[in-house]
């Protein structure tokens, strides 16, 4: 197995300690420039900018944070970030011009925290949350929340407003549909299903995962009205709607804890295939990539513990790649062919996530971020390769159409491996065609 | 810290191997062409090759088993060198220091006579000869001498605490190596002034060497030696302030040309890094000795400099120094041409970072490609950097392409502008493309 050390990486104070869910990357202020989102278990929120060690925003909420996140939750065509905590207190801020604002963060003293900048917004919601999403799960182009509980429980909730003002305080969260699933949700995510139209996924132990179906819908759609002629009231009946699947193969544990992560992405290729890519990982060491038609792509079975599931696409040809990481350190980067790059981050991992970040160089690049025991976190930045399999210069220049006619030109047969490595080994070490730039004159003089 | 530079590294990872124990600055080296060989602490060796299997190539760390290395023996260095011609195999020395009530040192020397086996490394590490050592060996390092009847014979050197270099040198008779009297093939080892800490020989036109050491009081010593009926030529002595970690001789020009005859342009060159002081080129070596110092600057803002390699990285036919230092950080320098009233130097070119500190770099080509790759021995395991094969790919078919053109083109002159090439190439490639036609044609006609 192939395995790599990355070292450009920074690293961020975090003295707080976190959920596993409490961390995520997003654009949270708007600038097309990704930021790291963090809540810590007093109830903190850190927004981490750049390369900056300390946190670019600190905002103070309600409760333990569970949860954040970074999403047009409220449909005006920008990001929110959202901190729900554990009693159920759901914040959202808007970030959009706190840049200013920012800079001067040291004049704020720590006791004043009633100067700090308000949410826009907060509201209660079910306590005991666990994980949060802010995706379009019913197909209508508008972001909803779904949140994921510690009692099996899973609730989608739409913003809605009322329509004579454009402010954030008139509006709220509405409950839209209340699942009741039979194991605990580890993770939650959305999948283009067989057709094409977004299918909301949750994990479910002993690698398996359901899709909640989103019966309103159908209240607004009378043409799939017949495959189901009593729609349940929206927030009721909440065993209903669950699609449990099972996925086949040795799981040793019925209860092993289990994460999913859904869309990812196939590479500008093969886009005509609507039906999406979802991967699976357990704690016993088990990754499966799968697509929606529960086909199997493949399965990895590895002996770290692995708690922690992304998608990242470290080649740049579009293709996501599937990234789980281990409590021990230990990071899988595996593409849709199997291949396997693996990494050793040298520390206990207290959370994870992978996804673009801005870090240098003002642009996104694929990070992995790992948060430590140690109070910091640390990112690895520009984690890009080439390829993901190693490969040699033959095998690359057989792709170049010239090649092949250019050796016969010059009279080595490019099936003779061994002419073709001395011809190339002259090309690049051998006396060169072209000469330095300067006369090879160095005749000390002066 | 050293400020950002500009230049990138041009070389990406391919592959890391974690050892688990570690090693030291005499623990790398190079066996046969496509293979290394390190060492690490706990008495184990690891055989590092890219395996070629099923149209893929995967890298492959292997423990050797060499046999009499006891357990508690903890491995000193390692060199290996294939016999001159006619003679045949490789060659494996090892030095190690078994612990116990009283620490001693070996050397042993692996090679097998068997025909068919001088290259088989499985059965070279079972024949072995064992050596017990009066003194803490340092480094072992291996040079081709010329003996009196016209062949050549390569031999192993052995620094020690004791203030000698000792010669290691086949008894054909006997099938055997055996210790003989340093002074009879090196006068210019003799009386040493201090331990030695590193050595480095290189063959100059003329039948004459120049042989250079580093040693732990921060001497240098040079010497240019004439080959035949060894005779010290000329010498030269210099005191340095701390201990000298490598001396390396080397032209700055690559000419693989077979006519040794040529003028090397720019003359030889002797690197000299040191513990705590800056690192210097002295030019010219064979001239005037170590008077014309060229310092190698930052070079000292990285802690200890243990290893250095020259060579050609950017293909242009001028090599660049590599400095690997405790630092954590590989340094490139390239030597910038004397404009006038400003002697040319050596500039910091790019530098990149490590997990952990560098001890031994070697330049080879381990993927069987003619491209060669830099191994990178840290403290944590061996890193493989591989060239930019995208960028590497384009350059060969230029190359080529250009060879093919001057072939073609003969009366024209060697470089015809590259329209024109172009152009012919297209022709070329109609032309081929009408042959297969034809061929297609004639083929269903039959």
């Amino acid at each position: 197995m192939r395995s790599l050390s990355f070292v450009q990486r920074i690293s961020l104070d975090f003295t707080g300690s976190l959920f596993p869910h409490a961390i995520c990357l997003g654009d949270a202020d708007n600038d097309s420039l990704n930021e790291l989102v963090v809540g810590d278990t007093s109830g903190k929120l850190f927004v981490y900018k750049n390369d900056d060690s300390k946190p670019w925003i600190t905002r103070t909420c309600v409760g333990m944070l569970t949860c954040v996140g970074v999403g047009d939750l409220c449909h005006k065509g920008k990001n929110f970030v959202v901190a729900v905590g554990a009693e159920g207190w759901f914040h959202a801020f808007d970030l959009t011009a706190a840049g200013g604002k920012g800079s001067d963060s040291s004049s704020q003293h720590e006791g004043l925290l009633w100067d700090e900048p308000k949410p826009c917004f907060t509201q209660h919601i079910p306590a005991n949350t666990k994980v949060i999403l802010i995706s379009d799960i019913d197909g209508d182009g508008r972001c909803e929340l779904v949140v994921g509980y510690t009692d099996r429980v899973v609730r989608a909730f739409r913003w809605e407003e009322s329509a004579d003002s454009s402010d954030l305080g008139s509006g709220q969260l509405v409950l839209l549909k209340k699942w009741l699933l039979e194991g605990q949700v580890d993770s939650l995510s959305v999948n283009p299903g067989p057709e094409g139209l977004p299918e909301l996924m949750v994990s479910q132990p002993g690698c398996g995962y359901a899709i909640l179906l989103c019966s309103w819908t159908q209240e607004g759609a009378p043409e799939n009205a017949e495959e189901e002629s009593t729609v349940p009231p929206t927030g009721e009946n909440p065993s209903r709607d669950v699609i449990l699947h099972l996925t086949s193969g040795r799981i040793h544990n019925k209860n092993v804890s289990t994460h999913l992560i859904g869309s990812i992405r196939r590479g500008s290729k093969d886009d005509s295939s609507k039906c999406g890519l979802f991967a699976l990982c357990t704690l016993d060491g088990t990754l499966k990539l799968m697509d929606s038609t529960e086909q199997l792509l493949w399965s990895v079975q590895v002996d770290h513990q692995l708690f922690a599931l992304q998608k990242l696409d470290v080649t740049g040809d579009g293709r996501e790649e599937v990234v789980a990481c281990a409590w021990d350190g230990q990071t899988y980067i595996i593409d849709h062919n199997r291949t396997v790059v693996r990494f050793q981050f040298d520390e206990n991992v207290n959370a994870f996530c992978a996804g673009q970040y801005t870090c240098k160089e003002g642009r996104n690049s694929p990070c992995l971020v790992y948060v430590s025991f140690n109070h910091k976190i640390y990112i690895y930045w520009k984690v890009e390769l080439e390829r993901m399999e190693p490969t040699n210069l033959i095998r690359v220049l057989e792709d170049k159409p010239q090649y092949r006619h250019l050796l016969q030109q010059l009279g080595v047969d490019p099936n003779d491996t061994e002419a073709v490595r001395k011809m190339i080994g002259d090309v690049l070490y051998g006396k060169t065609q072209n000469p330095p730039r300067t006369p090879p004159d160095l005749s000390p003089e002066h | 810290m050293l400020p950002d530079i500009e230049g990138a590294c041009p070389f990406v990872e391919d592959s890391f191997s974690r050892f688990l124990s570690q090693s030291n600055m005499y623990g790398l080296c190079q066996a046969g062409e496509q293979e290394l060989l390190a060492a690490t602490l706990k008495g184990k060796v690891v055989c590092f090759r890219y395996q070629d299997l099923q149209q893929k190539i995967r890298p492959v760390a292997k423990e050797v088993q060499f046999t009499y290395i006891p357990v508690d023996a903890e491995i000193v260095s390692i060199d290996a060198f294939n016999k001159s011609h006619p003679s045949r195999g490789l060659v494996v020395g090892i030095t190690f220091i078994k612990e116990g009530d009283k620490a001693t040192p070996f050397l042993n020397i692996y090679c097998d006579y068997e025909p068919g086996s001088e290259f088989n490394l499985e059965s070279i590490a079972q024949s072995c000869l064992n050596l017990e050592l009066k003194y803490t060996p340092f480094q072992l390092y291996h040079t081709e001498v010329q003996c009196k009847d016209g062949c050549s014979e390569t031999v192993f050197l052995l620094s020690g605490n004791d203030q000698c270099i000792h010669l290691y040198k086949e008894n054909a008779s006997l099938h055997q190596f055996e210790e003989q009297p340093v002074e009879r093939l090196f006068p210019e080892l003799q009386y040493l002034p201090s331990n030695v800490l590193w050595l480095d020989m290189l063959s100059i036109p003329g039948g004459r060497r120049l042989s250079a050491f580093g040693c732990q009081n921060g001497c240098v010593g040079l010497s240019l030696v004439k080959q035949e009926a060894p005779e010290v030529l000329q010498s030269w002595r210099l005191q340095q302030d701390s201990p000298i970690s490598t001396v390396l001789l080397f032209p700055l020009y690559t000419h693989q040309t077979s006519n040794n005859t040529e003028e090397q342009a720019g003359g030889y060159n002797l690197l000299v890094t040191s513990t705590i002081e800056m690192a210097v080129v002295y030019r010219d070596v064979e001239e005037c000795g170590m008077s014309k110092p060229c310092c190698l600057a930052e070079s000292d803002q990285c802690d200890a400099v243990l290893c250095a390699l020259v060579i050609d990285l950017d293909f242009d036919g001028q090599k660049e120094v590599l400095l690997g230092t405790y630092g954590q950080e590989l340094l490139c320098y390239k030597f910038q041409q004397p404009m006038t009233g400003v002697a040319g130097d050596f500039q910091l070119l790019w530098r990149r970072s490590f997990k952990s500190p560098l001890l031994s770099v070697i330049y080879l080509d381990l993927t069987g490609d003619g491209l060669k790759e830099l191994a990178v021995l840290t403290l944590k395991g061996l890193h493989i950097l591989q060239h930019s094969l995208c960028s590497t790919a384009e350059l060969v078919l230029q190359r080529l392409s250009s060879r093919a053109a001057a072939l073609t083109a003969p009366t024209r002159g060697s470089t015809p502008p590259p329209t024109e090439q172009r152009e012919q190439e297209e022709e070329l490639k109609q032309g081929q493309e009408q042959e297969e036609t034809r061929e297609e044609q004639s083929v269903s006609t039959t």
